[in-house]
């Protein structure tokens, strides 16, 4: 499918097709301009039930006079008697009135249900909602500020349709997994959507090194140096209609991050201060330690030993078997607070608007010590528009800085499992407590200490040009720059001091990255009225290279652990990694849009593509789609139901790419490891050799209903896809006996991700200051691996099913314990006599959400305002298990008796200290096999926001907006672990927050 | 026309060259031709094998490596650390084809012999390098090769011996007789001897060289009971003038010591062993492992091993013993001790073996005699072939302890696991002989099946 190329021949074709274009206008205008007969000024006031309106657009209807409202509200605009004025402004509903005096004062009224004259940002164009083809979900700034949350992912989880968002842990500072519509690629980490943040790309991989990640067991998530506060708006692109125009990038979906603007008027100072306070929400239910010697004890005399062993010190007598800590109060029980403080001023003129804004947050943890997440944002925004409209320049830019101080060990693995006798963390002169050695005491992981300062800036210019009328050149200018810096340190101490180890044995490791990425992309955009039509076209291009620098150092051997901050006071460096990578990537595109009458509209869009990840020859390629909408209700027949206040159908097919993939894939080369042997650093073999992969391509067809009842008061969207991945980019998962454990290839497997997305929002009740409002999504996908040639043959034959999800694990069937020999049984499928996986796991189980969404209610009550927002998801996790039971870990409760002997029937087996073989080996099954699945299915109440806008003096501009917010705040769920949603286990869960502050603007 | 000039110009601009995505290698890597065309580059492609046989895999002296793993797997070490650890399932021999520490060495042992097979591949595709360089480095790639292999095959069994980078024949390979393996161990050593120079250019024995390959090989013979060639082997490495027999138990595992044959250089200087960091503990109980008193107790009454290369710690009541072979567990400033991986111990013990099971029984007595007049014992009481090769066994254990899994593969070799461990080792089995095959490789690859005995 060749929409575009960047040939000359189709070049020559556009241009000769923009200059016919121009020259037909230029007749149209003339045409156009009548003199007005009697033609005179006409002034008035635009204000709403509150206050005077700027920046409202006025304009005379069949002519091409228009203007905006000042500062004050006013307008003056020449028109004669009998024209009709037309007064819209965003957000409002727009009114005509026909002049019959020299003055008109005009009242707007607030257009909050009709949802659909929303503007949404498409990327390349805006689009009104109603008018869209594509699948876009939105949520504002009016939602994101209700969350007291620092990750831009965390403010859109649940309430997008389509759109999964699971938080990874509750660290300060931890990151968020996304996933539009489903797992598209085999490859994990080529999932991710493309961000931009007004319209510059951001990147969302990994930054630092693996050897300083710290607690975050993944690497850092650049996605934190976005700040919520300064997000207008956030737009994710779902259907090929919306994507394509992104090309290989847009397979995952888009996000669309468009920062606040200032507005016309009176310059405004607005405030706000908020303290939170975050706890874990909820724990797991452990052994205490009665239960715990049990069946530690039971397990002793299940292996038939007559003493316990020597190194079994939780149960020997050389710790106190009485002793009980509940050891997840111990080590992540804390209370972390958050300190939120945001200032703004905006303002500006009708030509010229401004908007300047900083926030500062600081964020403890809640396990013991003292650390601390802090985090800074500047934005400024300024836009200008020439006296005689033709000329517009918008610059943005968006600072933050972010300090994250974390131990590099989170404690609630080890709050878990850990013996609830264990030892007392401290001795009686405050250090500590090793317990003579037999206490790998989890505080000593604390004094690793994790350090990582990041800093970013996203700017983008605009500049735009209207030629003639209809006519607009344009640029946009975007520079993104990431530096980031951490460090972990290792000093002596957090070793058992049995070893006799001191600061010689200490180590630091320093990584430094810096991502800088520039991207240029002109376009023209060229609108036509033909008849009752309007013709849109885009054609742009977009060249973007993106630099990324890494410095990796460690040093080790210090001559005092105080010194262990200093590279240069380390007895010994080295350079583990010092080199600089580039991402070029270029791209023509284009759109033509066809709106008839505003009843049939057509989109097309395109894109040619190349990237410099692919070898020679396979660099370049070619996206497209075509989307078509039709608005039912505007046709003659439906324009006057009473009922059916809006409706439109709407479908898209078309091919979007990923390569996602890393720079340099293609190449045979060997890499400086920074290790040396002899003084000489070694080379390694960076990967095994595949020149041969090129773009995965992901095929999205989609079909969607859009409806509206009763003026919008009940509004319901649905929207069904179907969406296949072919030439799946992977590293394929290779035997060990090769070398490596991955290749780089495109796979022939298809991937299909199949939906149901459905959206309600309706407007209970609207009577007198008293409004409650109720928006509901929920979302289905089903994963289906399509075809997968080769697959008895290949690495991945007992990882996928062809026409199963690829979200799945084989896993065994669990018969439960056999009353004979204790053990537990499996299902032996094959038949052979033995268990193998090979063989015998033959239970499919698929991972995957069966659906999700959310359940947002808005109760308004004259200054009063509580929006209540429930999350949901249906799903399946493995339950947690730390270890066999009987072994040195603590369990959950209801898991501490075994099979004792013959003819015991027990739900658990036969319990030990890790000697009997055969258990150890059932538990291994066990915890492959279907028993240890179980619903994990959750419902939350996410958040609850109330606020209050304090009575003052309405004719002063000061205004008091007072909040109580919470996050986390129930979950309802079978889960026996801690909480249900996480990415890997024994990661400190979502924490619960409760938030209260101030709001002032003046 | 003004404006269609302003379009043509604006349209211009936006045309780029698609060689706008062409892009130059960072600077830190070199593409594979580049490496193998300069002496000092490929030398590099085998320091980077170096440092990860000395960081990880079998051969490591931390505890990742087999001196940990087969000791505690074996009646070597004592586990006292806690819970869910690797070192655990080791200690209660309660391997799982799902262990890690199965899969890690097995993994990582691949992957070394990837490298290896790598120069093996670039020096024979080489234009530039000069022949001396090139036998060189070949040599040692086969010496690695063939080591590696026999590691592998020692701890899991029949496994593929994998002399290509080709993945897609790596990718199918079959296990292989243990006597086949074998048999390409030895063509193996065989090139190496040829290609590797006799001298050690180093000045300090940290890559192998001809006597290493030899060394080797002994063992290897010796593993596969062909008594004279391994006897001849040890012997080209005794009579080697290089390598003096240490008369000092205190200097035999210093950096400077004339027994060495092989040695592994740290990756700074004033870095220690691993060795070192891993076993010595100053208070009791030990926070990870000990030596366990069977060890200790075996140990002949006069027996100066047990005092210069045994450590202890009592709190007065318990007494805990860890091994003091390297005694260096912190940075020193200039380096004192390296991991001694070949020694010449081993060859007079490997020699004393072979002679004795071939009826040389004056010989074998002879070398025998050797090691243990260094710790300080008299002569041996043994007269009769059987008694010798069972004294020298018992030699080997208390002279080789803790060094790269001697201990278990011995009693392998010789038959003896079930009768030494089952009585100590509560969580021992007979097939507990071989470890598994790693779970994820048999399902990336069935052409592994059959998975070895009870797992």
């Amino acid at each position: 499918m060749k929409i575009i190329s960047l040939n000359k021949g189709c070049f020559a074709f556009i241009l000769g097709l923009l200059l016919w274009c121009s020259h037909m206008h230029a007749n149209y205008l003339r045409h156009d301009i009548t003199i007005s007969y009697w033609q005179s000024a006409v002034s008035g006031t635009v204000s709403d039930a509150a206050r005077s309106l700027p920046g409202v657009t006025v304009f005379v209807k069949g002519k091409s006079i228009s203007t905006i409202t000042d500062e004050k509200g006013q307008y003056s605009i020449n028109a004669a008697l009998g024209d009709t004025l037309v007064f819209s402004f965003i957000g409002y509903k727009e009114v005509e009135y026909v002049v019959d005096s020299s003055t008109l004062d005009v009242l707007l009224a607030e257009d909050a249900a009709q949802l659909q004259e929303v503007v949404i940002n498409a990327g390349y164009y805006s689009v009104k909602e109603k008018e869209s083809t594509g699948s876009i979900a939105r949520i504002t700034n009016e939602e994101i500020r209700d969350q007291p949350v620092a990750n831009v992912l965390g403010t859109m989880q649940g309430r997008m349709a389509g759109v999964d968002i699971t938080q990874d842990n509750g660290m300060p500072g931890g990151g968020f997994q996304i996933r539009i519509r489903g797992t598209n690629s085999l490859r994990a980490d080529g999932n991710e959507p493309l961000y931009l943040i007004d319209g510059v790309p951001f990147s969302s991989e990994s930054i630092g090194a693996p050897n300083t990640s710290g607690v975050f067991i993944t690497m850092t998530n650049p996605l934190n140096s976005i700040n919520p506060a300064d997000i207008a708006s956030i737009e994710v692109l779902k259907d090929a209609d919306a994507t394509a125009i992104y090309g290989s990038r847009g397979a995952n979906g888009v996000v669309l991050i468009t920062t606040k603007k200032g507005k016309a008027g009176k310059t405004t100072f607005s405030t706000e201060a908020s303290t939170a306070f975050a706890k874990v929400g909820r724990f797991a239910e452990l052994l205490n330690t009665r239960e715990y010697i049990a069946m530690r004890e039971q397990a002793v005399a299940s292996d038939g030993l007559t003493e316990i062993p020597e190194w079994a010190t939780d149960i020997n007598g050389i710790w106190d078997r009485n002793r009980y800590t509940d050891w997840q109060k111990e080590l992540i029980g804390g209370t972390a607070r958050i300190t939120d403080l945001r200032a703004s001023m905006s303002g500006g003129s009708a030509g010229t608007q401004f908007l300047l804004s900083g926030n500062y947050r600081t964020e403890t943890t809640v396990m013991p010590g003292d650390f601390q997440y802090d985090k800074g944002a500047v934005h400024f925004t300024a836009n200008h528009r020439s006296q005689d409209e033709k000329f517009t320049i918008s610059f943005s830019g968006n600072y933050v800085f972010q300090k994250n101080n974390q131990a590099a060990t989170d404690l609630s693995g080890v709050a878990l499992t850990l013996a609830p006798n264990a030892p007392a963390l401290y001795d009686d002169q405050g250090n500590l407590n090793w317990e003579n050695g037999t206490f790998e005491n989890p505080l000593a992981a604390l004094n690793s200490n994790f350090l990582a300062r990041t800093n970013s800036l996203t700017a983008n210019t605009v500049l735009s040009y209207q030629l003639f009328n209809g006519l607009q050149l344009k640029s946009s200018f975007g520079y993104n720059e990431i530096l980031n810096e951490e460090r972990r340190t290792t000093p002596s101490t957090v070793f058992n001091p049995a070893y006799g180890l001191d600061s010689s044995v200490s180590g630091l490791n320093i990584s430094q990255t810096a991502l800088r990425s520039w991207i240029i992309e002109p376009q023209v955009n060229y609108n036509l009225r033909i008849g009752k039509g309007t013709l849109t076209a885009l054609v742009g291009t977009s060249f973007q290279s993106q630099r990324t620098k890494r410095l990796f150092e460690s040093g080790n051997g210090f001559s005092s652990n105080s010194l262990i901050n200093d590279l240069a006071s380390a007895a010994s460096i080295s350079v583990l990694r010092s080199d600089e990578t580039i991402y070029k990537y270029q791209a023509a595109f284009a759109r033509l849009n066809y709106n008839f009458d505003s009843r049939y509209i057509v989109n097309i869009t395109g894109r040619r593509d190349g990237s410099s990840r692919f070898g020679p020859g396979r660099q370049f390629a070619n996206f497209g789609a075509v989307g078509a909408a039709w608005l039912l209700s505007n046709e003659s027949w439906l324009k006057d139901n009473t009922i059916l206040s809006f409706g439109k159908l709407r479908g898209s097919y078309g091919i979007t790419g990923n390569d996602q993939i890393g720079d340099y894939q293609f190449l045979d080369t060997y890499t400086s490891t920074g290790v040396a042997y002899q003084g000489t650093n070694g080379l390694e073999p960076s990967r095994l050799y595949n020149p041969a992969f090129g773009w995965e391509t992901n095929r999205k067809l989609e079909l969607g209903l859009e409806t509206g009842f009763f003026k919008d008061r009940i509004f319901i969207t649905a929207s069904f896809y179907t969406n296949r991945s072919s030439d799946q980019l992977v590293g394929i998962h290779l035997p060990g006996t090769t070398g490596f454990t991955t290749l780089n290839a495109n796979l022939g497997a298809t991937v299909e991700n199949r939906g149901v997305e459905f959206t309600l929002r309706t407007e209970n009740l609207k009577y007198d200051g008293l409004s409650w409002t109720t928006t509901f999504n929920i979302s289905a996908n089903r994963n289906k691996l399509l075809s997968f040639p080769g697959l008895v043959a290949s690495p991945y034959a007992n990882t996928y099913v062809i026409g199963e999800s690829v979200n799945i694990r084989k896993l065994y069937h669990y018969t439960g314990v056999d009353p004979q020999s204790g053990i537990y049984t499996f299902e032996d499928v094959n038949g052979d006599g033995t268990l193998s996986s090979l063989g015998d796991r033959s239970r499919i189980v698929d991972f995957a959400p069966k659906y999700f969404g959310g359940l947002l209610n808005q109760f308004t009550w004259k200054r009063l305002q509580l929006d209540v927002f429930l999350q949901f998801v249906k799903q399946e996790r493995f339950e947690f298990n730390a270890g066999a039971r009987g072994t040195w870990v603590n369990q959950l409760r209801g898991n501490q008796t075994g099979w004792q002997q013959p003819g015991d029937v027990s739900s658990q087996q036969v319990l030990t200290l890790g000697y009997n073989g055969a258990a150890m080996e059932a538990y291994d099954r066990y915890t492959s096999s279907d028993a240890a699945v179980v619903d994990a299915s959750y419902l939350k109440l996410k958040n609850v926001s109330l606020s209050y806008d304090l009575p003052l003096n309405d004719a002063k501009p000061l205004k008091c907006l007072i909040f109580v917010q919470g996050q986390n705040l129930l979950t309802f769920t079978k889960y026996k672990g801690s909480d249900p949603e996480f990415k890997f286990a024994g990661q400190l869960p979502p924490l619960r927050v409760i938030s209260s502050g101030v709001r002032l603007t003046f | 026309m003004k404006n269609q000039i302003y379009i043509l110009l604006f349209l211009i601009c936006c045309y780029g060259c698609e060689d706008f995505v062409e892009v130059e290698l960072p600077d830190s890597q070199l593409t594979g031709t580049t490496v193998f065309n300069d002496p000092n580059t490929a030398n590099a492609a085998l320091a980077h094998i170096y440092t990860r046989l000395r960081d990880t895999g079998f051969l490591t002296g931390s505890s990742l490596g087999s001196t940990t793993a087969m000791g505690l797997y074996a009646d070597e070490l004592k586990y006292f650390g806690g819970a869910g650890t690797s070192n655990l399932e080791l200690y209660n021999n309660a391997l799982l084809p799902s262990s890690s520490v199965a899969s890690q060495l097995w993994n990582e042992s691949y992957y070394l012999i990837y490298c290896s097979n790598a120069v093996i591949e670039g020096v024979e595709q080489s234009q530039a390098l000069e022949t001396d360089d090139r036998n060189r480095f070949s040599g040692e790639a086969h010496f690695l090769r063939a080591l590696v292999h026999f590691y592998l095959l020692n701890a899991y069994g029949d496994i593929p011996y994998v002399t290509t980078t080709n993945y897609e024949q790596n990718r199918l390979v079959s296990r292989m007789p243990a006597t086949e393996v074998y048999t390409r161990i030895i063509a193996d050593l065989d090139t190496a001897i040829a290609l590797l120079p006799i001298e050690d250019l180093t000045g300090e024995r940290v890559r192998p060289n001809r006597g290493a390959a030899y060394a080797m090989m002994a063992r290897v013979l010796l593993y596969l009971g062909q008594w004279s060639e391994a006897a001849d082997a040890a012997s080209a490495v005794i009579n080697d003038s290089q390598y003096f027999w240490e008369t000092d138990l205190d200097l035999v595992f210093l950096r400077q010591s004339s027994s060495t044959i092989w040695q592994a250089k740290p990756l700074q200087e004033g870095d220690n062993t691993y060795e070192a960091r891993a076993f010595i503990f100053l208070e009791g109980p030990p926070p990870t492992m000990s030596l366990t008193q069977g060890l200790i107790d075996s140990f002949e009454a006069g027996d100066l091993r047990k005092l210069h290369w045994v450590g202890s710690v009592t709190d007065g009541i318990d007494t805990w013993y860890y091994p003091y072979k390297y005694k260096q567990n912190t940075n020193t400033g200039t380096s004192v001790e390296y991991s001694v991986l070949l020694r010449l111990a081993e060859q007079y013990l490997i020699r004393a073996e072979a002679r004795a099971r071939q009826g040389e029984l004056i010989g074998a007595v002879a070398d025998l005699n050797k090691v243990r007049a260094r710790a300080g014992l008299g002569a041996t009481e043994a007269t009769t072939a059987e008694d010798i090769v069972s004294a020298v066994l018992e030699e080997r254990r208390h002279e080789l302890f803790t060094e790269y899994g001697h201990r278990f593969f011995d009693l392998k070799r010789t038959g003896g696991l079930d009768a030494a461990l089952s009585e100590v080792k509560p969580g021992w089995d007979t097939h507990d002989r071989l470890w598994p095959v790693p779970e994820t490789e048999i399902l990336a690859n069935p052409n592994l099946l059959p998975q070895n005995i009870g797992y």
